[in-house]
């Protein structure tokens, strides 16, 4: 049987992340372009933030630009629809959490980190990985089917 | 001039969540890898998706209580050790419990009717055949994945970026992560009632870590949702546990693992020990606690 540690930690010693987190920049829009139709040689813009994919003259497909920003959260992500006016790839671009509020970093945490109380952890440099509630992709799957509604007919 | 090994992240969203996957190594190889990993993640998307209409979970869901269906190897895989769990943990791990999901909006119908009853006697709901064939034996047997499926993804995701030459990196589904390569890695934890604040640090060096807890969507707010893990023996939603997180080699196990800990809280540790894991959890009143394994625990004690 294992046993449990109580830990010294009550939850309102704990640390909060600090505002404003960075930014995770996965993609610029040219690299996502490339990734999402490797054999074009050109992409024609569309008006607003839409490009159209071709290799000479034949249409590969449409690449669409778009993002969820909230009230604390701002995601940049890019949607590839294929000539059949289907969803071909869906890419992250740039993810940007924000928290507002003051910013308390208790030593508790600080003894891990090797920063001294009341410093930055920042999202996507110190913090490079997390687990713990899940955060919906919701947003970003609307925002796709409500791309494919607009654009799915124009990318042949 | 010789190319230098590359870091790459990128990220999707798939299964209902972000998944993240950072790789390193050759750099040609490594976007080659990290492209495969994602193609994998989104092969057990399509399998295993309660949403998607085609996927397995819904084909073995139409047939309940009447024919048996072959499903892909894969989901076998997965309700092969969902059926394993359920048995190990006498009863809490239980991917039968989808029908009081759908009750409380957290699933969708599919025409299913208004009712969250269970089918009674719940034990032997799957029956798994020879040549990946499964049938649910009552029709009021609905199943859902999502406490297992994203785990098993991650850990396939990694097996494809190991085998394609990657040389260390991490696969991040929402929380249900796996290390691997030679440098351990900083896993931060958020509070799961609040998930702005980070509630521990942990090191993991080739190995995962999975949480179960409250679900946000900080395009509104931070505010967590209650979390929705379904003790079976209530048909309710387990409300002792506000968080928990669960270490171990596979990130499946670690993924059904956090789901039982949910449900029977301390109480979970001895299977938590025969499987090798460890957890933190925090309680409904506020509680952390840590298993006697958990990185840290003991410097950490009260």
């Amino acid at each position: 049987m294992t046993d449990w540690i109580r830990m010294a930690a009550p939850a309102a010693l704990v640390a909060s992340l600090t505002a404003p987190a960075h930014a995770v920049q996965y993609l610029s829009i040219p690299q996502a372009q490339k990734l999402a139709f490797p054999a074009a040689t050109r992409f024609a813009p569309e008006g607003g933030r839409a490009w159209k994919a071709q290799a000479g003259d034949r249409v590969l497909g449409l690449f669409v630009v778009d993002h969820v920003i909230g009230k604390h959260l701002y995601i940049d992500y890019a949607v590839a629809i294929d000539p059949g006016g289907r969803i071909h790839r869906v890419d992250i671009l740039q993810y940007r959490e924000s928290y507002g509020g003051e910013v308390r970093d208790a030593s508790w945490l600080a003894q891990f980190v090797g920063k001294s109380s009341g410093s930055a952890l920042r999202v996507g440099q110190d913090i490079r990985n997390i687990s713990g509630a899940t955060l919906s992709s919701h947003h970003v799957t609307e925002g796709v089917k409500r791309i494919l509604a607009a654009y799915g007919s124009r990318a042949r | 001039m010789a190319a230098a090994p590359a870091e790459l992240r990128r990220a999707q969203p798939l299964l209902g969540t972000f998944v993240e996957i950072a790789a390193s190594g050759a750099p040609g190889d490594v976007e080659a890898a990290i492209e495969a990993a994602f193609g994998t993640i989104a092969r057990v998307h399509r399998l295993m998706s309660f949403h998607e209409p085609e996927s397995d979970v819904s084909r073995l869901n139409r047939a309940a209580g009447a024919n048996a269906v072959a499903v892909d190897p894969w989901t076998f895989e997965v309700l092969e050790a969902a059926v394993d769990l359920g048995r190990r943990s006498a009863g809490a791990f239980d991917v039968s419990v989808a029908p009081v999901l759908q009750a409380m909006g957290r699933l969708p119908r599919h025409g299913d009717g208004e009712s969250a009853e269970l089918a009674p006697g719940r034990g032997p709901a799957i029956e798994l055949m020879a040549g990946h064939t499964v049938r649910l034996r009552d029709a009021r047997v609905r199943i859902d994945l999502g406490g297992i499926a994203k785990g098993y993804a991650v850990d396939r995701a990694v097996a494809v970026l190991v085998q394609c030459g990657a040389a260390q990196g991490v696969v991040n589904a929402g929380g249900d992560l796996k290390v691997f390569g030679p440098r351990p890695q900083a896993i931060h934890l958020r509070d799961p009632r609040d998930p702005r604040v980070i509630l521990d640090r942990v090191e993991i060096a080739r190995g995962a870590l999975a949480s179960s807890g409250g679900r946000a969507d900080p395009v509104h707010s931070w505010q967590a949702d209650t979390p929705c893990v379904i003790d079976p023996s209530r048909a309710t939603p387990a409300d002792t546990i506000a968080g928990a997180s669960v270490m171990a080699a596979s990130c499946m196990i670690a993924d059904a693992l956090t789901k039982i800990v949910m449900i029977r809280g301390e109480a979970a540790g001895a299977l938590l020990a025969e499987l090798g894991a460890a957890a933190l959890l925090v309680s409904a009143e506020g509680q952390v606690s840590a298993s006697r394994d958990w990185p840290g625990a003991a410097s950490h004690a009260a």
